[in-house]
């Protein structure tokens, strides 16, 4: 797909990307970026709840394991606002591990679906735009 | 804008903004747009000068070990740090579109209502609660309400049991609420009524030392802006278990507009009101 | 009048829990209040430290353990490194996390276990010590994740630890980093971290 193309059917999406490691964020944001996405990144999960609780997003992409408040601590904080936008984010979980119990988590918490890294840009942008509702 | 502030701007490579902004941003949460690349670079020149360094990369190898409290100063150059009445006034909103309602519905009857504002500085924080709950809070009459302001500085608590305040500070005043409670000086500054002043209590506190903390107690609301940004992630963890101890169970933190609870503590929960995120000390603690 | 003063009456109250405040009995009671501001009354005490060991192993609140990490870290000497060190390889995530945190704050008094850290045999531990290089001093920490890097055979782990060397890096560190992207060039994210880490290195220099 051009991306001039991928531009105009992904535009005005926009993704919350949260992962501790800042390659990993400017990694996954090049990807989406390039395929028209519009990114915001937060580096734990509390600050993952302050920008959805503020900024309204079409998807948040949400590693695993963080400090402060992990990937399954924000999944349930986030079902559990009263705001049904805030509550029913479409949410793709990406771990380093791929333990069923990580994955039976991530489902319990909310988690729409479940990556295993390493993701490539490709699976990423596919499973974003899925996820994110965007016409295919 | 004097030419002799703005050292060559060209001295600095993307990717070292890109490093700078990345260090910024995992240390206090403010991150800057593409559009302010020009905000930053003069910015990040100013404190490269200022510090004498001769690249960026002492000057980020300076930052990174906080010598001289570069941090601080750093943040300064960064941020607005005028201290005024009603500044940053969504949390005062806040406070009389929710917060204050909830905290009420847990109140027994003749509990007072405790607010803090820590670091308080000159007073303009305090006094700017109390006259919002005054002008703005319909059941104000009917709750007995303690507001206590703290700072480090003895010089800045003196200016607030003092209460005398020039043009700038009441720029966010109506001419009706200056009216009303304060007093024109012969100096052409202003002091805020008499009442007030008697009815705020000022202390000295450091909010890194636990002794000191333990002496605050039972509060409803805190207002703990602009501060925590600037400590270390060891300070900044004493700190926020020093606030934790001074809260009351359901009780609220309000942090600074450029500020990150995700770069404080765990021991909060994120709580959104119509106008504003504040954060919340767990009611009942089942773990 | 609505307003009133608080008065002194704040500062005379005695602090709740106090009154076990620094009696180790307090770490193993029932109420989690009473172990957390044990824990806090504690801060920085040396002589604590077996007692706050055998406390951070038998307690389930996440915030008294929070205040345990820290009297630990406040006290910041071999013996409480040592306490802290085997929770980077805890089964609970959020207790891992927590030890990188209180152990980050300390970076002189970890500095010794470092090499012993980057040859665990479990990859996730390695990976959460690449954190703890984070606050070392430059040349330190360009050492240090350098020789991890130079025999890690682990993908996730180099970058990690390249994740580090963008923030902390010197330029000593770019021969390796090539060397890495090379023998990781069929994982994509290898590659991209390293030029980005090279690029942020040698800025000016390059």
């Amino acid at each position: 797909m051009a991306e001039a193309d991928a531009g105009r059917s992904h535009g005005g999406k926009r993704i919350l990307v949260v992962d501790d490691s800042s390659l990993v964020r400017l990694y996954y944001r090049a990807a989406l970026e390039k395929a028209g996405f519009s990114v915001e990144q937060a580096i734990n999960g509390i600050e993952g709840l302050e920008k959805t609780l503020t900024q309204a997003f079409d998807l948040v992409i949400v590693d695993v394991n963080m400090p402060r408040m992990d990937g399954i601590a924000f999944l349930r904080s986030l079902r559990s606002q009263a705001d049904i936008a805030v509550a029913g984010l479409p949410a793709l979980m990406i771990s380093t591990e791929s333990e069923r119990e990580d994955m039976a988590a991530a489902a319990a918490a909310g988690a729409n679906f479940y990556l295993v890294k390493p993701v490539s840009e490709a699976d990423l942008v596919r499973h974003a735009a899925l996820l994110a509702g965007v016409a295919q | 804008m004097a030419e002799r502030d703005t050292p060559e701007p060209s001295a600095i490579a993307p990717d070292e903004v890109q490093r700078f902004c990345e260090f910024l941003y995992r240390r206090t949460g403010m991150s800057f747009s593409e559009s302010k690349r020009y905000f930053i670079d003069r910015r990040l020149n100013e404190r490269i000068a200022a510090t004498g360094s001769k690249s960026f990369q002492a000057y980020f190898s300076l930052l990174r070990a906080d010598a001289e409290h570069e941090i601080e100063h750093l943040i300064n150059s960064f941020t607005v740090n005028e201290t005024y009445f009603y500044r940053e006034d969504a949390q005062l909103r806040c406070l009389t579109s929710g917060m204050l309602d909830a905290i009420v519905s847990r109140k027994a009857p003749g509990e007072p209502i405790r607010i803090w504002s820590v670091p308080c500085s000159t007073g303009e924080e305090p006094y700017s609660i109390a006259l919002w709950l005054m002008e703005n809070w319909p059941q104000v009459d009917n709750f007995n309400i303690e507001i206590v302001g703290s700072d480090i500085d003895t010089k800045a608590l003196k200016a607030a049991v003092e209460g005398i305040y020039g043009d700038r500070a009441l720029m966010r005043l109506s001419p009706d609420i200056i009216a009303r409670y304060f007093t024109r000086l012969d100096d052409g500054r202003y002091q805020i009524d008499e009442g007030l002043r008697e009815s705020i209590e000022f202390s000295r506190i450091n909010l890194i030392d636990t002794a000191d903390m333990a002496r605050q107690r039972d509060f409803d609301v805190v207002f703990c802006r602009n501060v925590l940004i600037y400590f270390d992630d060891a300070s900044r963890r004493a700190a926020a278990e020093n606030l934790y101890d001074c809260l009351r169970p359901g009780g609220y933190i309000c942090l600074g507009h450029s500020e990150s609870m995700s770069r404080i503590s765990p021991l909060f929960r994120v709580c959104r009101f119509p106008d504003a995120i504040v954060y919340q000390k767990p009611e009942a603690d089942h773990g | 009048m609505p307003l009133i003063k608080a008065g002194g009456k704040a500062a005379d109250k005695p602090a709740k829990g106090d009154n076990s405040a620094g009696h180790l009995a307090g770490l193993t009671s029932a109420a989690a209040d009473t172990r957390w501001s044990t824990a806090r009354a504690l801060a920085g005490r040396a002589d604590a430290v077996p007692a706050l060991a055998g406390a951070l192993a038998s307690e389930d609140s996440p915030r008294v353990r929070e205040a345990i990490m820290t009297a630990l870290m406040r006290v910041g000497n071999e013996a409480s490194v040592k306490v802290m060190l085997p929770y980077l390889a805890a089964d609970d995530a959020g207790l891992r996390a927590a030890a990188v945190e209180a152990l980050q704050g300390i970076p002189e008094a970890v500095a010794p276990f470092m090499q012993a850290l980057f040859a665990d045999t479990d990859s996730d531990v390695r990976i959460l010590a690449t954190e703890l290089a984070r606050n070392m001093p430059e040349a330190e920490a360009t050492r240090l994740l350098c020789a991890l890097i130079e025999n890690e055979q682990h993908p996730n782990v180099c970058a990690a630890a390249i994740d580090v060397l963008t923030e902390v890096g010197t330029k000593e560190a770019i021969p390796v980093l090539e060397r890495c992207a090379t023998r990781f060039a069929a994982t994509p994210f290898v590659p991209f971290a390293v030029s980005v880490a090279i690029a942020r290195i040698s800025g000016t220099e390059a």
